[in-house]
């Protein structure tokens, strides 16, 4: 999966104030074509309101906004044909059925009669939702819903596809279904942006993160610059078979800048900045083979997506 | 184009509801039975037909103001309209169809309500004066003048109002005084009357509509 340098979604400076209460706060990302762009924070953070706005559903913000090329609100109706939105409690009128929902949909994105017929039997048996799509929308499960609601956003292949918590209500398997159908999507160079509070499943399938928290970007990058963000110094950890004061002679290991037991039997290992890490491990291996040390396992310590998160959101809640 | 569609889709939903089920088998029974009662009390009868516009008019615009406001307020504050929106249309076709939807449903229903007292007229006299006819397509001109009226401040007052019950109220005070508008010609004895009428209905109708577009183009979703 390889992204286009070319932005897809472009926002600068984007300011939204309810009433006195500034819901965003000069937020600025972009996300180039072919991107997943995972986009997490805390409840109330902003996600949904940036969202909104990304979609044209709120006009009334200050910044710029640009959806492949087209500025909001400006150029609403050009950025809409490249669009297609799950929103976070997705509703349909109570009368309608999933065939006719979707028909309806389908047309008003743009497709034709001959285009909307081929299309919704393939969308909904990609979904699993064939059985049931003469049934009213008004007599699914949450999660069936939920699934229209995704069948609707990607009934007409959007370019950009905009989810705001799409994985709420879903079961496991259907979690790992979309998973599948995002990735999918992206390697055929459809743009998505999600928002999320289950930060594995963002992990899982985004290529770059967005965190944010009291209405302001805290970090934007991709797992791996967020780690480093995070852990400015590379961490070895080493799990030892039995409690041995053997392991203070790891920090003769050359490169070593500091080693430390912060639980008996866990040793950290603390690289210096500059040095080649793998070699640093192999060292380490052989310094543990000669001092005769059981180990359980010898590994590089890397942040999970919940510390970042934690650490980003602190550091917001605490400013 | 997407008006048309947005007008069939809603003109499918409506139709099916059950207060279009009212309007469609209610209105010409309602009819029937008024008219039987008047005559058995007063021993005099008004053409059906007469009988059947003036229900029209007071029942049918009442009901397709109220069905408008709380339709349009339950989707507002479901989010249904979010999945129109972030289509290429312009947002006043989704009220635009609503409207055209809802009179047009009621249109139909006066028309089977006009029908039927047509029938029974002749059924019950045997003939029908020209005078009748005459009478009869002025009676539902007014009255479709009065619904259009109250399904334009059904419209106005669903997207304005917070909450159904606020819009219920407003819709069932205020769109029925509203809706009488048009029969000022006629009550001030002016010449041309009907004309008056079915011309005041326009630009009432055409201004409450402006007015609710004009403040759901502004509306944050």
């Amino acid at each position: 999966m390889t992204a286009s340098p070319n932005p897809c979604v472009l926002l600068r400076g984007v300011t939204k104030d309810y009433n006195g209460f500034r819901a965003l706060d000069d937020v600025s990302f972009e996300i180039r074509e072919g991107e997943i762009f995972g986009y997490i924070g805390p409840n109330g953070a902003g996600k949904t309101t940036t969202l909104k706005i990304l979609v044209g559903l709120i006009n009334d913000f200050r910044g710029e906004v640009l959806i492949g090329g087209y500025q909001l609100p400006k150029e609403k109706l050009e950025a809409h044909k490249l669009l297609g939105y799950l929103p976070q409690n997705v509703a349909f009128q109570e009368w309608r059925t999933i065939n006719h929902a979707l028909t309806t949909f389908g047309k008003l994105s743009g497709l034709t009669e001959a285009e909307v017929e081929e299309r919704i039997p393939k969308i909904l048996e990609l979904l699993s939702l064939a059985d049931v799509r003469h049934k009213k929308i008004s007599q699914l499960s949450g999660g069936m819903a939920q699934k229209v609601g995704l069948a609707q956003a990607l009934l007409h292949n959007p370019k950009l596809l905009v989810m705001d918590e799409p994985l709420g209500g879903l079961d496991p398997l259907s979690r790992n279904q979309f998973k599948e159908i995002v990735l999918k999507l992206a390697r055929s160079g459809t743009t998505i942006l999600f928002s999320s509070h289950i930060l594995s499943d963002v992990q899982d399938v985004a290529t770059r993160i967005g965190i944010l928290s009291r209405g302001r970007i805290k970090m934007v990058g991709s797992m791996n610059e967020l780690k480093s963000q995070l852990y400015s110094q590379k961490i070895v950890e080493v799990l030892l078979s039995y409690v041995s004061d053997k392991w203070q002679m790891l920090g003769t290991v050359k490169n070593v800048s500091k080693i430390e037991q912060p639980s008996p039997g866990r040793v950290l290992v603390y690289i210096q900045d500059g040095a080649d890490d793998d070699q640093v491990i192999n060292d380490l291996v052989k310094k543990i083979a000669e001092l005769g040390i059981r180990i359980r396992s010898i590994s590089p310590l890397e942040p999970s997506l919940d510390e970042i998160y934690l650490n980003y959101v602190q550091k917001g809640e605490k400013a | 184009m997407k008006l048309k569609l947005l007008f069939v889709d809603e003109f499918r939903g409506f139709y099916k509801s059950k207060v279009m089920l009212f309007l469609w088998i209610g209105l010409p029974i309602v009819a029937l039975l008024f008219r039987f009662v008047q005559t058995g009390t007063t021993g005099q009868s008004i053409p059906f037909t007469v009988i059947s516009a003036l229900i029209v008019s007071s029942l049918a615009g009442t009901l397709a103001a109220v069905m408008l406001t709380v339709s349009i307020i339950n989707e507002k504050n479901r989010h249904v309209y979010e999945l129109f929106l972030i289509r290429p249309l312009k947002r006043r076709d989704i009220m635009l169809s609503k409207f055209l939807s809802v009179f047009t449903c009621v249109a139909i229903a006066s028309l089977i309500a006009i029908m039927v007292g047509v029938a029974a007229d002749f059924v019950t006299s045997g003939a029908l004066s020209a005078t009748v006819f005459q009478d009869t397509a002025k009676s539902l001109a007014i009255s479709l003048s009065m619904v259009a009226v109250a399904c334009s401040a059904g419209v106005l007052i669903g997207v304005a109002a917070p909450s159904v019950l606020v819009g219920a109220i407003l819709v069932i005070y205020g769109g029925n005084q509203i809706s009488v508008i048009p029969l000022v010609p006629t009550l001030l004895n002016l010449p041309q009357a009907d004309l008056f009428t079915v011309g005041l209905a326009a630009v009432v109708t055409i201004t409450l509509l402006l007015a609710a577009v004009g403040l759901f183009e502004r509306k944050q979703f």
